[in-house]
Order: C-alpha cells, then structure tokens, then sequence
C-alpha cells in the first residue's frame, strides 16, 4: 500500500502514481515519506528525489519548489525537475568548471552568490549521474 | 481593357499568395495545437498553487502581506500581453481597444506597463504613455523562465517601491478556434475571495511547517503571480495561432474568388481577342474575293 505522488512544474505535470516512499531533500534536510504521514509543508532544496514504487527505483534531480505531504497524497510544486537519465553529464561538468573558474576571479557579491548556486546544482547533478552507474532503475508513469 | 498577359501574371501572383496563406494556416494549425496542450499542461500546477495559497492565506490573516494589502490607488501597473507579429486577425486591436475602455474608466489614476509581445509595446510607445519593462520574442515552446523579468518588475514597483498599488494582466483569452476574447484581470494585490473555492478536499487542520509558513508563503506567492502571467502568455500563444489560423483560411477562399474572377476575365478576353481576330481575317478575306 502506497500513496499518490504529484510530480509537476509551472510548466508541465510529470505524472500521477501510486507510489510506495519518497526521499526527498528539504531546506531543512532529507526525509523519508510512507503512507500515512502527518500533513507537512516545507520548501525543497537543490537534491535528489527517490521513489520506490514496488521493486522499482527512480531518481530525480529537483531544485527548488514546494512539497505537501498529506496522509495518503503527496505534490511537488518544483521549479525544476528532471529525470536522472536526463540529466547531461557533459553540460554539467562544463558549468560547474566554468562557475568555478569564474569563483577565482574577483566578482560583485551577487554573482558569488550566482555561481555557487550553479556550483552546487551542477555538483548534485554529477551525484545523481555518479550513483546511477552503479545501479539504473527502470523508468515508470510514462505515458 | 488590360492586356491578356498582365492578366495572366495576375493570376499567377494570386495562386502563389494562396499557396502561401495555405500554408500559414496549416503551420498555425498546427501551433494552435501545441498551444493549447501546453495551456492544458500547466493548469494542475496553477490549481494546486491556488488551493495552497488559499489555505495559508486564511490562516495567516493576522500577518500584514504586501500583496494583500489593498491600498488607495494612484497608479496601476498593466501586464500587456500581446503578440509579437501581424496576420492574426483583430485580436491585437480587439485588446488594445478593451485596455483603452479600462483607462478611460479611470481618468484619475496613473498607468505603466509592462509588455510582453511586440504589438502591445508599439501600441504604449505610440500613446506615449510609461513604459517600465519589454519582453519581446517569447518562444511558443519557452519555459516559464522567459517571462520572469516581468514578474521581477512587478515584484519590484508593486512589492519593493510600492509604486504601483494595483496590477492587472491583458490578454486574449482562447474560448475557441473561432472566438478569441479580449480579457483582464486583477493580479494584485491578491484577493482572498478569488482564491476560494479551491479549497483541498479530504484534508482538515493545520500542517508542520519548515521551515515556517511566513517563509513558505513568501516562496508560493511570487510562484503563483509567475504562474498566472505564464498561463496567460500561452493562452495568448493559443489565440494568436487561432486568429491567425482564421485569418488566412478567408484569405485563402479571398484568393480562389479572385482566381476565378480573374479566369473568367481571362477566358471572356481571350475569346474576344479570337473573335476579333477571325472577323479581320474574313473581312480581310472578303474585301480579296470582292477585289
């Protein structure tokens, strides 16, 4: 027994499903979602999403957003979401170095903020990229 | 009387503006299509936005929210949403002629615009009238991010300078591929009233926050005004490539009736240039019989 796990953007509605748990990474830190949770509202930080729906794992990238967690559903009003198998290595790998050389030189505050942000989106891209060789789960809520 | 071969290329120049409106109608058919799927797409995320700004909102009553806040208005801003190019029928017009009702509506107070769309711009510019942010050449298939600078300016003379104590969004509403209505709408401050009616079913009392719910609303509220004006613009995208659909399919049928006009001339001249043209023979024929 599950519960129904939203996916969506402003821009698009990923899926709607049955799932089984959730991890997913608050700006107060990871945790884990089962049916019957206590209704919960918090603000999503840059990480990664795991659901397990029976024998199978998926992993997202997520950045930003908001998560409401009730009982027996559960939304994720993200502003970014991708699939791990989306996610483009070579793009990253060059945006984090670039954000990183441009981290050495001497810039306005703003931009120092600007850059490590790209620096940590980028680097938890790269995790999520790291783990997935390891073992790849098997995509679902395709239609 | 025009000669048979002005006719002629006439004609052809009107077969070639058919085969390319034909082809615009189709191309925007097709956009319409796209359009009005991304319109669909969006929607769940504005709901849920909605129910839980809704919900947070009538708990949080007792917090002073800038964007609650209704305050005696002097000056407005508007979010004009318009297309960036022609041949798409009168919904530009139809607007502008709606957004200029609403001004004269209210003679004492002040507006600025924000635009997003070509047409809307040249409109303001041509008026005259204040002009605090451009967006031009937002894609159809864009993400959300294309039309963040105007919520930031929003954001900015609304919530930060206070300049503006009310916004309004213009667009053209999809109702459908043969209506397209000029619309508006208050953006903010926002009213609790329009958020109800979306309240979450099958769920009673409060949630845990995290970090706190002042923090979390000042995440959703920018978020849901964002959504709007996103929502909006694809609408907008959607109506476009109706109107423009509609509009090239009577210029297309405008063209065949001309073709056929001009054949008709043609042929009615051609068989009287032959008719001419045996009767000199014959009379030539006859004055050599005679002679």
């Amino acid at each position: 027994m599950g519960f129904i796990l939203s996916l969506m953007t402003q821009e698009q509605h990923l899926f709607t499903e049955e799932v089984d748990f959730l991890q997913a990474k608050g700006v107060d830190g990871e945790f884990g979602v089962l049916k019957g949770h206590a209704p919960f509202l918090t603000l999503l930080d840059v990480g990664e999403f795991l659901i397990r729906k029976g024998s199978i794992d998926l992993s997202y990238f997520v950045a930003g957003g908001v998560i409401e967690v009730l009982p027996d559903r559960v939304t994720v009003l993200a502003d970014t979401i991708e699939r791990a198998e989306e996610i483009d290595g070579t793009r990253a790998e060059e945006a984090r170095k670039n954000a990183f050389e441009a981290l050495k030189q001497p810039i306005t505050e703003e931009s120092r903020i600007t850059f490590q942000q790209v620096l940590k989106r980028e680097g938890v891209r790269l995790k999520i990229l790291e783990r997935r060789r390891h073992h790849s789960p098997v995509p679902f809520g395709e239609e | 009387m025009p000669s048979l071969r002005s006719i002629r290329s006439r004609i052809k120049s009107v077969k070639n503006t058919r085969q390319i409106t034909k082809a615009m109608e189709m191309v925007a058919s097709a956009k319409m299509k796209k359009a009005q799927k991304r319109v669909l797409d969006a929607r769940p995320y504005a709901e849920k936005i909605r129910e839980l700004l809704h919900r947070i909102a009538t708990l949080e009553k007792a917090w002073p929210n800038p964007y609650f806040e209704v305050r005696p208005v002097e000056t407005i801003g508007i979010v004009l949403v318009s297309t960036d190019r022609g041949l798409c029928g009168p919904i530009n017009s139809n607007l502008i002629r709606t957004l200029s009702r609403f001004m004269k509506e209210r003679p004492d107070v002040k507006f600025e615009f924000v635009t997003i769309g070509r047409k809307g711009r040249d409109f303001v510019r041509r008026a005259g009238l204040p002009l605090t942010g451009v967006i031009q050449g937002v894609k159809d298939k864009g993400g959300i991010a294309e039309i963040l600078p105007a919520s930031q300016v929003v954001v900015q003379e609304f919530a930060e300078k206070r300049n503006w104590q009310e916004v309004w969004v213009f667009y053209t509403q999809f109702v459908s591929i043969m209506t397209q209505k000029p619309q508006f709408e208050k953006l903010l401050p926002i009213d609790p009233q329009s958020l109800a009616g979306h309240a979450i079913a099958g769920a009673t009392g409060d949630y845990l926050y995290e970090p706190d719910r002042r923090d979390i609303l000042d995440v959703l509220i920018p978020r849901y005004f964002e959504t709007i004006i996103f929502h909006r613009v694809l609408e907008n995208f959607a109506s476009e490539y109706s109107a423009r659909m509609m509009a090239m399919k009577n210029a297309t049928a405008n063209a065949k009736e001309v073709i056929y006009g001009l054949t008709l001339t043609y042929n009615k001249l051609r068989q009287a240039n032959i008719t001419k043209e045996i009767s000199e023979i014959s009379s030539g024929a006859e004055a050599i019989n005679q002679g």
